[in-house]
């Protein structure tokens, strides 16, 4: 009997509620690859939250398709007292989804939400510990006061964490049901939401940017690229937000399909071990970015959804230098600074990755290749990704070569550089530079944002001048798209805004 | 045997027991969930980490953690999830009845279909009809379980548009995962009715039952079925714990929303309290069902009892 009443209600949970079909009028299907199981912004880092939570919160800055900062809640702002002072006019007659009025107490109580012990128990604390408090001026002015100079912190209040949430609700619910059920003042409100299976948004009714021209937008939470890619080529969704570099040919041959494309977030080097073995020479590094052709890499196995980069940064990153040249592929060049290098004979150069990383396993073997051509012994070594990115790398533990892809959300090199190349930093186990240390605490005091630009460059050149990687590629930010979906713009950060988006 | 009974039972428990306690210490080798929650973040410090951790749990002893754990599921409270602080009760009795589902329904179909074949084999020994199915089931063998899902996947969802490819949204969703399971599960049980049949069938009672001029039928299903029933249900219980693994596969192909997906998800973000949640709930379902068999044994076999 009881197993029967577990079968029934099963078949219940199945049958029961089927989702609407996406091919009803104005509902927007995207598959999601993950659910982050709390929709409470200091919760998560995933891209997914980032995708859905852009369209039900607002930050008091946003940024649009070009990353350009641009007013969210906040009409204005000024910086103050060098930098130390970010003073904002806040927009007024916003009200949270719930009813709940937005003004400068909402923001108070948010930011000290996120620095406080609820936010101590995230990761994305880490990124606004600079702000020492927030002060109220009047119900529509609040000045964020910082304790140490922190040039990125307007964009970093574009971030997840810095979404605007309603302070009784909040109080109320706590972070487990606000996370269940969360209220924003963005353009859609969650109407439904069953954990690992759908997030269902519909317009709020009364936002201040302008009215959706959607009436529905359901998330649909599909781990498996292959499966994403079978919903979007059999109509059951309209974005596909993972698709394999294999699968790309099955979506651009099916006449209804689309791929489109932007530059993405995540740049990919194979980084040096400059302390130990034969990469501790620097000629010996310069010949092995010398032997390796980016060009074919990009064009062959990347199918050409990529770019190759001349330094850890994406040209849509802040300190991009369009003036650094590229160190052209030349193997005579390379052959003869391992030369003079005089290895000793036999010694190996391993290439380390993580071993879900399927991409980087064939880009591995072609790096290999390269580096055989020139007379080195290479080795292609795959590590289960936890162990890679929480002991080989912080510990010290990698061969010669170790690839990296790093994603400044920020789109600002500071964000790259400094946890890269800085001394005792987790992600940078071997160099110890203190010309270099100088130049990265430096630019972080200067408050003028072209003579920054300027230092970030310097950086850029720097590293690459000492040959501390090996560049290799930003790749794109790619998705299915069906063509019934119109005004769709792919932004770099993944934050997609559907206000104007429709579907036929 | 009272005493059979609470031996076997003390051994399950045992079982369980040890099963939770080499999950519980060994996800704990694999990897910090502190910096897989942090992922992302450009500026995480090792303090940061360390409050991650604080709020967690993680900064206790392990025999702390542990201990909790298993008070926590005696009183069926099994703790939060790292990723987003749901509790893990709930995400468990969510997901549970969706794999039972699955499991069950894959099950029902393969016996549907692999007692008749089975059975048709036997009697037609070394006939075109054994010898076609025998070689059906060594493709069945032979198939891997998730290449079979993406080859029907591509046939009946993107080529027809007949079937959805994934999800739990209606009957129509349980098609696909359900022939799948059911294919792979057949291929074996074919065999083991035509085996099983084979030896029945060149009993006396078999002999008897056709001189006293039954039918073929009643004889097939009536007498000689009943027979080979004890290996089969004997087979099915050991398969059990094969089946529930290969629904996980199944599940994460066909975007099912059951236990497999759940631990999928928890190893990949190192989310132990459901990682342990998931692994703990189908163990102690594969001791129970493999308790029940030896129990069933020991009432048929009075053999079993005296050892």
């Amino acid at each position: 009997m009881r197993l029967r009443l577990i079968a029934a209600s099963a078949l219940a949970v199945a049958l029961g509620a089927p989702l609407p079909e996406a091919k009803a009028a104005g509902t927007l299907t995207i598959a999601q690859a993950q659910d982050p199981n709390n929709w409470d912004p200091i919760i998560t880092f995933l891209l997914s939250w980032g995708a859905v939570g852009s369209n039900i919160y607002d930050g008091l800055v946003m940024r649009d398709e070009q990353l350009n900062l641009k007013p969210g809640l906040a009409t204005s702002w000024e910086v103050l007292d060098q930098g130390m002072r970010l003073r904002f006019k806040l927009r007024e007659g916003v009200t949270f989804h719930n009813g709940e009025p937005f003004n400068a107490e909402a923001v108070k109580f948010t930011m000290e939400r996120l620095l406080g012990p609820e936010g101590a128990k995230g990761p994305q604390q880490s990124n606004y510990t600079s702000i020492g408090a927030v002060e109220i001026i009047d119900p529509y002015s609040v000045d964020i006061v910082l304790k140490r100079p922190d040039p990125v912190m307007i964009t970093k209040l574009a971030g997840y964490g810095a979404m605007i949430v309603p302070p009784k609700y909040v109080t109320e619910k706590g972070s487990q049901g606000f996370g269940a059920a969360p209220v924003g003042t963005g353009p859609f409100k969650v109407t439904g939401y069953e954990n690992k299976v759908h997030i269902t948004l519909e317009p709020s009714g009364h936002y201040w940017g302008g009215k959706p021209k959607l009436d529905k937008v359901i998330y649909k939470f599909i781990v498996e690229p292959a499966t994403q890619v079978a919903e979007l080529q059999s109509g059951r969704v309209d974005i596909a937000s993972q698709v394999p570099i294999g699968m790309i040919g099955a979506i651009t041959a099916t006449a209804n399909l689309q791929l489109l494309s932007t530059t993405g977030p995540t740049v990919t080097v194979a980084r040096f071990n400059t302390a130990n073995g034969a990469t501790k020479d620097e000629r010996v590094r310069k010949a092995i970015v010398m032997a390796v052709d980016r060009e074919a890499i990009v064009k062959q196995i990347l199918q050409g959804h990529a770019k190759p980069v001349t330094s850890f940064q994406s040209t849509l990153s802040f300190g991009f230098d369009p003036a650094q040249k590229p160190i052209p592929f030349d193997p005579a060049a390379a052959r003869k600074l391992i030369a003079e290098a005089k290895l000793p004979p036999g010694t190996t150069v391993s290439v380390d990755f993580a071993s879900n990383n399927t991409v980087f396993r064939e880009v591995a073997q072609a790096i290999a290749g390269y580096l055989t051509a020139v007379g080195l012994k290479p080795q292609a070594r795959p590590f289960e990704m936890n162990l890679f990115t929480n002991d080989i790398i912080p510990n010290g533990k990698t061969g010669e070569m170790f690839a990296m892809g790093w994603g400044g959300w920020t789109f600002d090199y500071d964000n790259t550089a400094y946890l890269m190349y800085h001394s005792g930093e987790r992600w940078n186990p071997y160099d110890k530079d203190p010309a270099l240390d100088a130049m990265l605490e430096g630019q972080r005091t200067i408050a003028d944002r072209g003579e920054r630009q300027k230092a970030l460059q310097k950086i850029a050149n720097y590293v690459a001048e000492h040959a501390l990687e090996l560049p290799l590629y930003n790749l794109d930010t790619y998705y299915g798209v069906n063509k019934r979906v119109k005004g769709l713009v792919v932004p770099p950060d993944n934050r997609f805004r559907l206000i104007d988006v429709s579907v036929d | 045997m009272g005493r059979f009974l609470l031996g076997r039972l003390a051994l399950a428990v045992f079982v369980v027991f040890v099963v939770t306690l080499l999950v519980a210490w060994a996800v704990r080798l694999s990897g910090d969930p502190s910096v897989m929650l942090a992922e992302g973040s450009g500026a995480i410090t090792a303090k940061d980490l360390e409050n991650i951790r604080a709020a967690l749990g993680l900064n206790r002893p392990f025999s702390e953690q542990y201990a909790g754990f298993l008070v926590g599921m005696l009183t069926g409270d099994m703790g939060n999830s790292f990723m987003g602080g749901r509790a893990v009760s709930g995400m468990v009795r969510q997901a549970l009845p969706l794999t039972l589902m699955l499991a069950a329904l894959s099950l029902a179909a393969s016996l549907l279909v692999s007692i008749p074949l089975g059975i048709r084999a036997a009697v037609h020994r070394g006939g075109a009809a054994d010898q076609a199915i025998r070689i059906l089931s060594l493709f069945g063998l032979s198939f891997p379980n998730f290449w079979l899902a993406i080859m029907l996947v591509l046939v009946f969802s993107i080529t027809l548009g007949w079937l959805p490819p994934a999800g739990a949204d209606g009957p129509s969703s349980l098609v696909m995962p359900v022939l799948t399971m059911a294919t792979i599960l057949s291929a074996t049980n074919v065999r083991l009715v035509r085996t099983s049949m084979l030896e029945t069938l060149s009993a006396q009672y078999i002999m008897v039952a056709r001189s006293k001029g039954l039918t073929e039928t009643v004889v097939l299903y009536k007498h000689a079925l009943r027979n080979c029933a004890i290996p089969l249900i004997t087979y099915i219980g050991l398969q059990f714990g094969g089946l529930i693994g290969g629904v996980v596969v199944i599940e994460r192909v066909f975007n099912w929303p059951g236990m497999g997906s759940l631990a999928f998800d928890a190893v990949a973000s190192r989310d132990y309290p459901v990682l342990q949640a998931v692994v703990t709930v189908l163990a102690t379902m594969i001791v129970l069902v493999n308790l029940a068999i030896d129990v069933l044994y020991g009432f048929v076999d009075p053999r079993v009892r005296a050892e």
